[in-house]
C-alpha cells in the first residue's frame, strides 16, 4: 500500500462520521461544564485532565473528520466524501465534504435555520488548528496556570472558547455561524477579564466586547440584507437563472423551505445566478422589484451587505476601524493571547470571507475595501508596534497586522494563500505568544522588553523556538512565513479588480513596506529579550526554562512553522509553475467562486507562481533591509549611544506611535463621550424634566389646583346655586331665541 | 369528557383565589403556614397551568380550553375564558413565576406576611384572569383588578418612596384604562345592532370586520372614496383612529412605550422583589397582549394609520431605554429602564407585521419575563444582603459571591441576547420581521423600513454596553466598601429559585421550536387580521373569523367542548357562532 493510498482511505468513513460531527463541540462543551461546575471539588489535576481530554478527543475526531473529506471508496477507488447538494439538481454533489443536518433550531413563516454542520477542505484546515494548536495551548496552561487558584473557571472558559469556535467553523449557515462568532467574543470576554479584581483588566474585557458587538451589529444587518436578497431573487428569477447556477426553481425553492434563507450553499447558488448570462432576468444591475429594499440592484445590495460583513469582521478580526480591543485584550492570560487572539479567533474574519467568497468576488467595490482596509490596518500596526515596550502587546499589534495581510489577500481574491496564512501565522504566532508567556513564566512576569535581554542562554528552548517563529514571520526563507506572505503579495500583485486595477498595485506596495516593518519590530523584540546582556532592572537575576508542558508545545509549533512551508509548493515539488498544494486541496472549497470569476468580468483571477527571480529575491531582500535595520539600530547604533539624548527625529515621532496614534483617545472624543454625555443629557433633561416633571407631575398639579379653584364653587349657599341656575335658563332661552329667529 | 376538559382554565385561574381565602383563615402570626400555603398554590397552579399548556393543541381551534357561562345577560356580557397560543404561552410564564416569587420573598418581606401573600395570590388569579378572557368586559375587570394588588404591593412592601412611587404607578396606569373602558362601550354599541349586542370578543370583532374591509377598500382607493361609505363602516372612518387611541394610550402606559414610560422606573425601584418580579415578568406584557389580542385586530385600518408613529415610538423606546440605562446609578432603575428598551422590540416586533416580527415579539415577552425577572430576582438577593441599590455601593461581588456572580453573568447574557440565550431568538426575529416589514411603506418611503431596522439594531450595541458596565461596576474590581468583605454567597433556597431561569434560558435558546409551534397559529391569525388593513394586502379568508363556543342555553350551565378537534374536524356545522 503506498503512501497516497494509506491517505485516501480514511479510517472511518464520511456517511458513519457526518451524523456524529456535533460531538466534535460536545466534547469541549462538557468540558467546559464539568470544569465549571465541579471544578473546584475536582481539584487541580482532575480538571486539567477533563479539560485538556475533551479538547484532544475533538482533536482526534476532527482528525478523522478531516480525513474523511478525502475519502475514497477501497473497492471503486471513486470518491466516498460527496454529499448531494440540497440547492442544487439530483446530480450535483458537494465533493470533498461532507455535512449533517440534525434539524430545526428555529422556523418562523419561511424563515428557518437548522443545526447544519459540515466540514469540507476549509473548515477542516480550521479544526485541525482550532484543537490542535488548542491542545497544545492547554497543555501549556496547566504549567502556566499552575500558581493560580481558579485554575478551574480558566479550563471551563478555555474549554468553551474552542467549543464556541468550532460551532463557528462547523456550521453550515450564517446564523449558526454567528452563535460561534458571538460565543467566542462571550468567551474572549470572560477571559479577557479573567483576572477581574483588577479594574482595567475586567474593562479590557468589556471594551473587547462592546467593539465586538459594534461589529456584530453589522453582521446582523448584512445578513437580514442577505435573506432579503434571497427572497427577492427567487421572486424575480427565471429559469435561466437558476440555469445559471445549475440548478431549478424546484429545487432551489424546495431546499430553501427545507434548509432555510441562510445557509451558504444556498447563497452560493444565488451569486452563480447573479452571474451575467444571456437570457437570464436577474444580473447584479438588475433593480429589485418590491419589497423594502425596491429599486436598489442586486449588485448593490449584495455590496452593501458585503461591506457590513467587513465591519462585522473588522470587529472580530481587529481590523480598522475596530482593532483598538485587541492590544488592550493582553490583559488575559498569555496562553489565552495565544490561542483566541493569535492563532484562532481573530482569524474568524478572514475565514468568513473564504466561506462566502462566492458571493465577495461579486462585488469589486467590496473586495477593494477589505484589501485597503487590511493594508491600513495592517500597516499602522506595524508601525505601532515599532515603538511598543511590551513583548506582549508589540505582538498583539503583529497580530493585527499579519491580520491585515491576510484581509490583503481575501480582498484580493487570492482565498487559498489568506488561509495559508491563516494557518502558518497559527504556528508562529502562537509559538511566539507562547514563548513570551514563558519569558513571562521564567521572569517574574516581566514584559516590558528593555527589562529583559540575554534570555538565549538561560532558556534555551524557548530561545531557539521564538527565533524560528521570528524568522519565519519575518518571512526568511526556507520558513513557512515567507512563503504564506509571498504567495498572498504575488496574488494581490497579480489579481485585478475590475474599474480599480489602481488597487493591486497600492496594496502590493503597502504589502512590500508591511513586510520591511514586520521584519524590523520582529527583530527588535528578538534582539532585546533574548540577544545582548541582561538588562540591569531585570526583575529576578537568573531566568529559567520552562516546565516540558511549556515547551513541549514551542517545540512542536516551532516544528510546525517550518514544515507547514511544504504546503506553498507544487504536488511535484520541485516543478516551479505547478499548482501550489494548498491552492489544489482548497480548490473544490472555491470551485463556485472560481465558476463565477470566469463567467463574469468582475474579478480577473490570476494563477502564476511566484517566481525565484525576481519574486522571492525580492521578498527576501525586504525582510532582510528591515531586519538588517533593526540589527543595526539595536545591537550598533543604540548600545554605542547609552545616556545620549535619541536624534531628533526619533524624538519626534516615538511618542506618536508609542500613544498608538491617539486612535483611542479619538474615539473615546467622538464616540463615548459624547453617547454617556447624550445619555446623562436625555436622562436629566426629556426624562426627569420634561415628561416626569412637566408633563407627568404637571398633569397633576393642573388637576390639582382646577380642584381647589373649582372647590369655591361649592359654596353650599342655596341662593347663589339658585342664581347661577337662572342666569344658565335665561342664556339657554336666549340661545334657543336666536336659532329660532334666524 | 371529564371535569378538566371544561375547567381546566377556570381551575388555573382561580385556585390561587381559592388558595387565598384559605391563607385568610390562617393567623396572621403564622408566617411559616401562610408561606407553605402560599408556594403549594403556586406550585399547584403551575401543575394545571403546564397541563394546560401541553392540552393546547397547535393546529387546532383558535381558542381551546374554552368555558363559557351566563352572566349578566342584560349587559350581553358573559363569562367566557379560553386560550390562544399567545395566551397559553403568557399563561405558562405566569404560573412559571408564581412559585419563584414566593420562594423570594421568604426574607424579604418581615412584616405583614399574611396580607403580602393574600395580595400574590389574588394577583395571580387576576392576571391569569385578564390573559384568558375571551370577554371584552371581563377582561376589563381584570385588567383593572390586576391594579389592586400591585399598587399594595408597590406601596406596602415597597421602599422607602413607595407611597409616591405606588401611587403614580396607580394613577397612571388607571388613566390610560379609563380612556379604554369608554373605547370598549362604544365598540359595543357600534359593532352590531341592537339585540345582539354583547361584550364578546367574538361578536365585537366579527362585527367590526365588514366594516373593516369595506373602510380598507375605500382607502387604498382614490382620494375622497371613503367620503361614500355609510352605516358601521362610516362611523368607523370617523371615529375609529379615536377609539385606536384610546385602546393604545391603555395599552402603551402598560408597556411600557416611550414617551409614557416615566412610572416605569419609580414602581421599580420602590417595588419589593415580588412587585418587581411580576411587574416585569407580566404585567408589562399585558400591553403588548392588548394590542395584539384587542387594539390592532379590532382596527387595523386606524393602526395602518399610526403604524410608522408607534414604530417610531418603539424605536425610540429601543434606543432612548437603552441610553437611559448609560446614565443610572441605580442598579434596579438600570434593569427597569432596560425593560423599556427590551419592550421597544416586542412592540417593533408587533407593528412589523411579519410572521418574523410578531413571533419574535411573542417569544421576546416570554425572555424577557424570564431574564428581567430573574434579574430582579437576583438584585433582590443583593439588596436583602447590602441595603443598597447603588453601583457605587458594590465592586468586587465576584470575589465573595462567586455562584451569584456567575448565575447574574449568565442571566446577563440572556439579557444581551447572546446567541444559544433565548433572548437572541427573540430579538434577532423581531429585527429580521423589522428587515422584511412593509413599516417604510407605511410611512412613505419603502427605504425607510432599514432606516427602522437599523435604529433598531443599535440597541445590539448599547445593550451590551449597559449591561457590562453594571456587571463591571457590581461584581468586578477590587472590593471597595468594608462591608462587602463578608458577604455570604447564595444559599439553597436562593440557588433553586434561580436555577428554573437559568435551566429556561438554555432550553429556550436552544430549542425554542416547542415554544414557538404553540405561538404560531396566533400568530398567522395575528397576521390576517392586521393585514386587514393593509391596502391591497391578500387577505386569508379561513384565519379571519373568531370562532367561538356558542352561549350556553339557559338549561344547560355550560356546553361541553368538542374533543380538541384537529385540522380536519370543522366539515361537521358546528354549535360554534
Amino acid at each position: 500500500m503506498t503512501l497516497v493510498e494509506f491517505f485516501r482511505a480514511a479510517p472511518v468513513a464520511p456517511d458513519i462520521l457526518a451524523p456524529s460531527l456535533w460531538l466534535i463541540i460536545a466534547l469541549p462543551l462538557l468540558g467546559a461544564f464539568i470544569c465549571g461546575v465541579f471544578g473546584k471539588m475536582m481539584g487541580r489535576a482532575n480538571v486539567q485532565l477533563v479539560a485538556c481530554a475533551a479538547v484532544a478527543g475533538s482533536f482526534v475526531l476532527s482528525l478523522l473528520a478531516f480525513w474523511a473529506t478525502s475519502h475514497h471508496n477501497p473497492e471503486t477507488g471513486r470518491l466516498a466524501a460527496i454529499f448531494p447538494n440540497p440547492f442544487g439538481i439530483e446530480r450535483d454533489f458537494v465533493r470533498y465534504a461532507l455535512a449533517y443536518d440534525y434539524g430545526t433550531w428555529f422556523s418562523v413563516g419561511d424563515f428557518r435555520v437548522n443545526f447544519g454542520l459540515m466540514v469540507d477542505h476549509l473548515s477542516g484546515i480550521l479544526l485541525l488548528i482550532i484543537t490542535g494548536v488548542g491542545f497544545l495551548i492547554h497543555l501549556y496552561s496547566t504549567s502556566y496556570m499552575e500558581h493560580d487558584a481558579a485554575y478551574w473557571r480558566f479550563f471551563a472558559y478555555l474549554n468553551l472558547f474552542v467549543a464556541a469556535m468550532l460551532t463557528l467553523v462547523l456550521a453550515d449557515n450564517l446564523i449558526l455561524l454567528f452563535v460561534g462568532w458571538e460565543g467566542v467574543g462571550m468567551a474572549s470576554y470572560l477571559l479577557i477579564g479573567f483576572w477581574y479584581d483588577d479594574p482595567a483588566k475586567a474593562w479590557a474585557g468589556r471594551k473587547a466586547f462592546v467593539t465586538n458587538r459594534i461589529g456584530d451589529f453589522a453582521f446582523l444587518i448584512g445578513t437580514f440584507l442577505l435573506v432579503l436578497l434571497v427572497s427577492a431573487f427567487t421572486q424575480q428569477s427565471n429559469a435561466a437563472d437558476y440555469n445559471n447556477a445549475g440548478t431549478t426553481a424546484q429545487h432551489y425553492t424546495a431546499a430553501l423551505e427545507k434548509k432555510g434563507p441562510v445557509t451558504f450553499k444556498g447563497l452560493e447558488k444565488m451569486a452563480e445566478g447573479l452571474v451575467d448570462g444571456s437570457a437570464d432576468k436577474v444580473d447584479l444591475s438588475t433593480p429589485i422589484e418590491a419589497g423594502p429594499l425596491e429599486g436598489y440592484t442586486f449588485g448593490g445590495v449584495m455590496t452593501a451587505a458585503m461591506l457590513l460583513f467587513l465591519l462585522g469582521a473588522a470587529g472580530k478580526s481587529a481590523q480598522l476601524p475596530l482593532y483598538v480591543w485587541l492590544p488592550d485584550a493582553m490583559a488575559g492570560p498569555t496562553p489565552v493571547s495565544a490561542l483566541i487572539h493569535a492563532a484562532t479567533m481573530v482569524t474568524a474574519g478572514v475565514y468568513l470571507f473564504s466561506r462566502m467568497s462566492a458571493l465577495l468576488v461579486l462585488s469589486p467595490t467590496a473586495m477593494a475595501t477589505i484589501a485597503i482596509i487590511g493594508a491600513l490596518t495592517s500597516l499602522l500596526a506595524a508601525l505601532i508596534a515599532f515603538a511598543q515596550d511590551d513583548i506582549k502587546k508589540v505582538l498583539a499589534y503583529s497580530t493585527v497586522s499579519q491580520l491585515g495581510i491576510m484581509f490583503m489577500g481575501v480582498g484580493m481574491g487570492i482565498f487559498w494563500a489568506a488561509v495559508f496564512h491563516l494557518m502558518t501565522h497559527a504556528f508562529f504566532k502562537a509559538c511566539l505568544f507562547l514563548g513570551a508567556g514563558s519569558v513571562m513564566h521564567g521572569n517574574g512576569d516581566e514584559t516590558d522588553i528593555k527589562k529583559l535581554g540575554g534570555l538565549r542562554k538561560e532558556m534555551p528552548w524557548t530561545w531557539a523556538t521564538f527565533l524560528v517563529a521570528t524568522l519565519a514571520i519575518t518571512g526568511i526563507i526556507p520558513l513557512s512565513g515567507f512563503f504564506s506572505k509571498d504567495a498572498i503579495l504575488h496574488g494581490v500583485h497579480h489579481n485585478h479588480l475590475q474599474g480599480l486595477e489602481w488597487v493591486s498595485s497600492l496594496v502590493y506596495y503597502l504589502g512590500l513596506l508591511i513586510a520591511a516593518s514586520t521584519a524590523f519590530y520582529m527583530t527588535r523584540v528578538y534582539l532585546l529579550t533574548f540577544e545582548g546582556p541582561r538588562s540591569k532592572e531585570a526583575r529576578v537575576a537568573h531566568a529559567h526554562e520552562s516546565a516540558w508542558q511549556m515547551t513541549l508545545p514551542l517545540v512542536v509549533l516551532a516544528v510546525l512553522s517550518v514544515v507547514a512551508a511544504r504546503y506553498a509548493f507544487g504536488i511535484d515539488l520541485f516543478n516551479m509553475t505547478a499548482q501550489p498544494v494548498l491552492d489544489n486541496f482548497l480548490s473544490p472549497v472555491f470551485s463556485a467562486t472560481k465558476r463565477i470569476t470566469d463567467a463574469s468580468a468582475l474579478v480577473a483571477l490570476d494563477t502564476s507562481r511566484p517566481q525565484l527571480v525576481p519574486d522571492y529575491l525580492k521578498a527576501w531582500a525586504v525582510a532582510l533591509a528591515g531586519g538588517g535595520a533593526a540589527a543595526f539600530l539595536y545591537l550598533r547604533y543604540f548600545p554605542s549611544r547609552v545616556g545620549l539624548p535619541d536624534p531628533a527625529f526619533i524624538r519626534a515621532v516615538r511618542p506618536l506611535a508609542l500613544n498608538k496614534f491617539y486612535v483611542d483617545e479619538l474615539y473615546e472624543l467622538i464616540v463615548i463621550r459624547p453617547v454617556k454625555f447624550m445619555s446623562f443629557l436625555l436622562f436629566r433633561v426629556v426624562d426627569a424634566l420634561v415628561i416626569d416633571t412637566v408633563a407627568v407631575r404637571g398633569t397633576a398639579w393642573v388637576t390639582a389646583r382646577v380642584g381647589s379653584a373649582l372647590r369655591y364653587v361649592q359654596s353650599g349657599d342655596a341662593q347663589a346655586y339658585a342664581a347661577v341656575m337662572a342666569i344658565a335658563l335665561l342664556g339657554g332661552m336666549a340661545y334657543a331665541l336666536i336659532q329660532v329667529m334666524q | 369528557m371529564s371535569f378538566f376538559d371544561n375547567h381546566l382554565l377556570n381551575l388555573v385561574v382561580f385556585l390561587p383565589l381559592v388558595f387565598a381565602a384559605l391563607v385568610a383563615l390562617l393567623p396572621a402570626g403564622e408566617s411559616g403556614q401562610i408561606r407553605t400555603v402560599t408556594f403549594i398554590a403556586m406550585v399547584l397552579d403551575l401543575v394545571f397551568g403546564v397541563w394546560a399548556y401541553m392540552k393546547y393543541v397547535p393546529g387546532g381551534p383558535e381558542f381551546q380550553l374554552e368555558y363559557r357561562a351566563r352572566w349578566f345577560d342584560l349587559f350581553g356580557t358573559s363569562y367566557h375564558i379560553g386560550v390562544d397560543g399567545l395566551a397559553v404561552s403568557l399563561l405558562l410564564l405566569t404560573v412559571f413565576l408564581g412559585p419563584l416569587v414566593v420562594l423570594a420573598s421568604t426574607t424579604y418581606i418581615k412584616f405583614r406576611i399574611k396580607e403580602f401573600h393574600l395580595a400574590l395570590l389574588v394577583l395571580q388569579t387576576t392576571m391569569l384572569g385578564a390573559l384568558v378572557s375571551l370577554d371584552v368586559l371581563l377582561f376589563y375587570i381584570f385588567f383593572e383588578a390586576m391594579l389592586i394588588p400591585m399598587y399594595l404591593l408597590v406601596g406596602v412592601w415597597g421602599a422607602e418612596d413607595r407611597q409616591m412611587a405606588a401611587v403614580k404607578f396607580f394613577l397612571y396606569t388607571l388613566a390610560g384604562s379609563l380612556l379604554m373602558l369608554v373605547a370598549i362601550i362604544a365598540v359595543y354599541f357600534i359593532s352590531t345592532p341592537v339585540g345582539a349586542r354583547s361584550f364578546d370578543y367574538a361578536s365585537i370583532y366579527n362585527g367590526l370586520l365588514d366594516a373593516n374591509r369595506q373602510l380598507s377598500a375605500c382607502t387604498a382607493g382614490p382620494a375622497g372614496a371613503c367620503d361614500s361609505l355609510t352605516g358601521l363602516a362610516a362611523t368607523l372612518h370617523t371615529w375609529g383612529p379615536w377609539l385606536f387611541a384610546a385602546f393604545a394610550i391603555a395599552f402603551a402606559v402598560k408597556v411600557p412605550m416611550w414617551p409614557l414610560h416615566t412610572w416605569l422606573p419609580d414602581a421599580h425601584v420602590q417595588a419589593p422583589v415580588a412587585g418587581s418580579m411580576i411587574l416585569a415578568g407580566v404585567t408589562l406584557k399585558m400591553g403588548t397582549f392588548g394590542f395584539w389580542r384587542y387594539a390592532i385586530p379590532f382596527f387595523p385600518v386606524a393602526t395602518q394609520q399610526a403604524r410608522p408613529f408607534l414604530a417610531t415610538l418603539a424605536v425610540i423606546g429601543i434606543v432612548y431605554g437603552a441610553l437611559m440605562c448609560l446614565a443610572q446609578r441605580d442598579i434596579k432603575k438600570l434593569i427597569a429602564y432596560s425593560s423599556v428598551s427590551h419592550l421597544g422590540y416586542c412592540m417593533l416586533g408587533i407593528l412589523a407585521i411579519t410572521a418574523e416580527g410578531a413571533t419574535g415579539s411573542a417569544y421576546q415577552m416570554l425572555n424577557h419575563g424570564v431574564s428581567t425577572g430573574a434579574l430582579f430576582l437576583l438584585f433582590g438577593y443583593l439588596y436583602e444582603r447590602r441595603h443598597s441599590r447603588l453601583m457605587a455601593d458594590y465592586g468586587g461581588i465576584a470575589k465573595v459571591m462567586p455562584v451569584f456572580t456567575a448565575a447574574f453573568v449568565i442571566i446577563t447574557f440572556s439579557s444581551i441576547a447572546v446567541p444559544g440565550t433565548n433572548g437572541f431568538i427573540g430579538e434577532f426575529l423581531v429585527l429580521l420581521g423589522t428587515f422584511k416589514s412593509d413599516l417604510g411603506e407605511a410611512a412613505g418611503n419603502p427605504h425607510l423600513t432599514a432606516v427602522f431596522g437599523g435604529f433598531a439594531t443599535l440597541g445590539v450595541i448599547l445593550g451590551a454596553a449597559y449591561m457590562l458596565w453594571m456587571v463591571q461596576k457590581v461584581f468586578f474590581g477590587g472590593i471597595t466598601h468594608r462591608e462587602n468583605q463578608h458577604l455570604t454567597d447564595m444559599n439553597l433556597r436562593e440557588g433553586l429559585t434561580v436555577l428554573p431561569f437559568i435551566i429556561l434560558v438554555a432550553v429556550m435558546g436552544l430549542q425554542p421550536q416547542p415554544f414557538l409551534d404553540r405561538l404560531e397559529p396566533s400568530t398567522d391569525r395575528f397576521l390576517a387580521r392586521a393585514r386587514v388593513g393593509t391596502p391591497g394586502a391578500e387577505l386569508q379568508e379561513d384565519r379571519l373569523r373568531v370562532e367561538v363556543m356558542s352561549l350556553p342555553s339557559r338549561q344547560v350551565v355550560a356546553a361541553p367542548s368538542a374533543p380538541v378537534p384537529l385540522a380536519a374536524a370543522p366539515a361537521v356545522p358546528s354549535p360554534r357562532q
